[in-house]
């Protein structure tokens, strides 16, 4: 029998259209999944009877004839982004009985194409981590290797779709982490242009790199969530108003001409070899289908790391201290005077990288040292824009790097050494840090069974040529239909 | 180099307490953090001007009015299209959330004695 929810989601419209199968079947299998494979941990909560309804909903709106982009198609939500009463915890213990008023923004929308909500994913605790290690809710595992991390932050979001238990799922990604976890589970994730897509209803990390995006198992699908998702909304004054042209459409055409830069400060020695060769193919692979690679520099690359972990854990301070155990969340028990209940409250609810990018963020933030780090990061990443943007104006029209330095490493070998952890997003920071879109998709596996990820960056706005270059490659290779044993149905 | 009391003091600022035996390890860690961004300092940034946004947005302002009311009801499949836009939700949907409330007030230890 057909394992429905790893389908596409074509075959999905297909399949309910054509009455192969009913939404409450494929629903029920995507639940039965999901419980199948809970030593995964990808779910923190699992949305088992609201899901089912929705089901019965959809059944109803096929028998009408209606349609809708993601009309039937099971999806899972990263649970930093708030669900309508159902619990939102982002990862952490302050937060383990917040139940929102209302849906976010991107929720909505993927409502209103059609999807149906299975349940909140697993994440390091407000989107701090690379590993999924930090979660209050135990790691998440690697499907290709459960003793592996899946990437991070958003570590549920991409091995829910690897393990084929739902065809999409939301992620965010501050410094890498939907491309990330995508590369470490081999499958694709896009992180659209900063103020592509609306962050109303989106618990805060660092506001200024924060951005949501989707994961999928091909390229097509990657591109029909996003597409369902982006665009401005009153509610996010920092969401832009800008045309967003069909992504399905540019799926498929030709790449011939294309100019694809790619940097030579991200081929350096510290690239593992499997991953160097894996890349030299894809660009051969392209070069191939017409498009023409360009040796580019981005010269402050080695100096990424450093400016987010100064802005990113400063924008963090300032975000998190909205918890205080006063209107929601935890709030620690005692007769305590004002100040020790806030203290204790966050203490007691916030994880240990947390509390630890706090007080570098307040560090920074202080009188005496605001302009040696928070206004020297801020400048240096005025450069790290300049490289990107001279880059796109005179030499190409997309650039070809790799997603991360190494693939998946074992749970609990980076977690006493967390700037060795912070490395790890060298080559996915400098993205956010100029507000650009990128993807990661499959391009390989090491001798030792784990996906290489292969990571392409746009001009501002031009998610499309992402699109259109990622499914080129696609279709001359087969990396996107190798799937983890574990991931097979009945 | 940031001193165990220093950590102390910006967790006091940061509302935070940091158990004992944290204490040392985290130190070395905000040192080793502190010490690796150094290296920004290799760069003359002089003659550049501090990033404010990467799109070069102004500020968005809008009246402050409640435009509409939130239901309880969540959204079904295909449901309404559009967004809700400055929306006033139901006091009992906060204050379920609240840790301890007395009918519609939030209580809190005491303040001004």
């Amino acid at each position: 029998m057909t394992d429905l929810p790893s389908l596409s989601i074509s075959a999905i419209r297909e399949g309910l259209q054509s009455k192969q199968f009913s939404c409450v079947e494929l629903t029920t299998a995507a639940l039965t999944k999901a419980e199948k494979l809970q030593s995964l941990n990808c779910f923190i909560e699992v949305s088992r009877n609201s899901a089912l309804e929705d089901a019965q909903r959809v059944d109803a709106l096929l028998k009408a004839g209606k349609q809708g982009p993601l009309l039937g198609v099971p999806v899972g939500i990263k649970d930093v982004i708030c669900t309508k009463g159902v619990r939102t915890t982002a990862g952490s213990k302050i937060l383990h009985n917040f139940i929102p008023p209302y849906d976010a923004t991107v929720v909505r929308k993927l409502k209103t194409a059609g999807a149906i909500s299975i349940g909140k994913l697993n994440m390091d605790e407000f989107a701090m981590g690379s590993s999924n290690e930090n979660s209050a809710y135990g790691p998440v595992r690697n499907p290709w290797n459960p003793d592996y991390v899946p990437g991070g932050s958003s570590g549920g979001s991409a091995a829910a779709v690897a393990a084929g238990i739902c065809p999409v799922t939301l992620g965010t990604d501050t410094g890498g982490s939907i491309r990330q976890p995508a590369a470490f589970c081999g499958i694709v994730g896009l992180k659209p242009t900063y103020g592509r897509v609306s962050r109303f209803g989106v618990i805060a990390y660092a506001s200024s790199l924060d951005q949501v995006g989707a994961f999928a198992s091909n390229v097509r699908d990657c591109a029909i969530a996003t597409q369902a998702i982006c665009g401005q909304d009153p509610n996010d004054a920092t969401s832009v108003n800008q045309p967003v042209p069909d992504f399905e459409k540019i799926i498929g055409t030709s790449i011939k001409g294309l100019k694809i830069g790619i940097p030579r400060e991200y081929f350096v020695s510290g690239l593992e070899p499997e991953t160097d060769s894996a890349l030299r193919k894809a660009i051969a692979t392209l070069e191939g289908l017409g498009a023409i690679p360009v040796e580019i520099s981005l010269p402050h690359t080695e100096l990424a790391v450093s400016v987010y972990y100064i802005l990113a854990p400063a924008e963090a301070s300032s975000n998190l201290a909205r918890y205080d155990g006063i209107r929601y969340g935890h709030r620690a028990s005692g007769e305590l005077d004002l100040k020790t209940l806030y203290a204790r409250s966050r203490s007691e609810g916030f994880g240990k990288e947390v509390q630890r990018r706090i007080l570098v963020g307040t560090y920074v933030l202080s009188s005496g040292y605001y302009d040696a780090y928070y206004l020297k990061a801020q400048k240096v990443r005025s450069l790290i824009v300049q490289d990107f943007d001279s880059a796109f104006k005179d030499k190409c029209d997309v650039i070809l790097a790799p997603t991360t330095p190494d693939v998946a490493f074992k749970i609990g070998d980076r977690v006493s050494d967390p700037l060795k952890m912070y490395l790890n997003d060298i080559f996915t920071i400098p993205v956010n840090l100029a507000g650009l879109p990128g993807i990661s998709l499959p391009c390989g596996m090491t001798s030792a069974g784990l996906p290489i990820g292969l990571q392409l960056i746009g001009k501002p706005w031009d998610e499309a040529t992402l699109f259109q270059v990622a499914s080129a490659y696609e279709s001359q290779t087969e990396w996107h239909t190798k799937k983890p044993s574990m991931s097979a149905g009945e | 180099m940031i001193s165990e009391d220093d950590v102390e003091k910006l967790a006091s600022l940061s509302r935070l307490e940091i158990e004992a035996s944290f204490k040392p390890v985290i130190t070395n860690h905000l040192n080793s953090i502190l010490e690796y961004v150094q290296r920004l300092n290799q760069v003359d940034t002089s003659q550049v001007a501090p990033m404010s946004h990467v799109h070069g947005a102004t500020n968005v302002l809008r009246e402050d009015r409640v435009e509409t009311v939130g239901s309880s009801a969540p959204v079904s499949p295909l449901g309404e299209q559009s967004i809700p836009v400055q929306e006033m939700l139901p006091a009992e949907s906060l204050l379920q959330n609240v840790p301890d409330h007395s009918g519609r007030f939030i209580r809190v230890p005491l303040i001004v004695e």
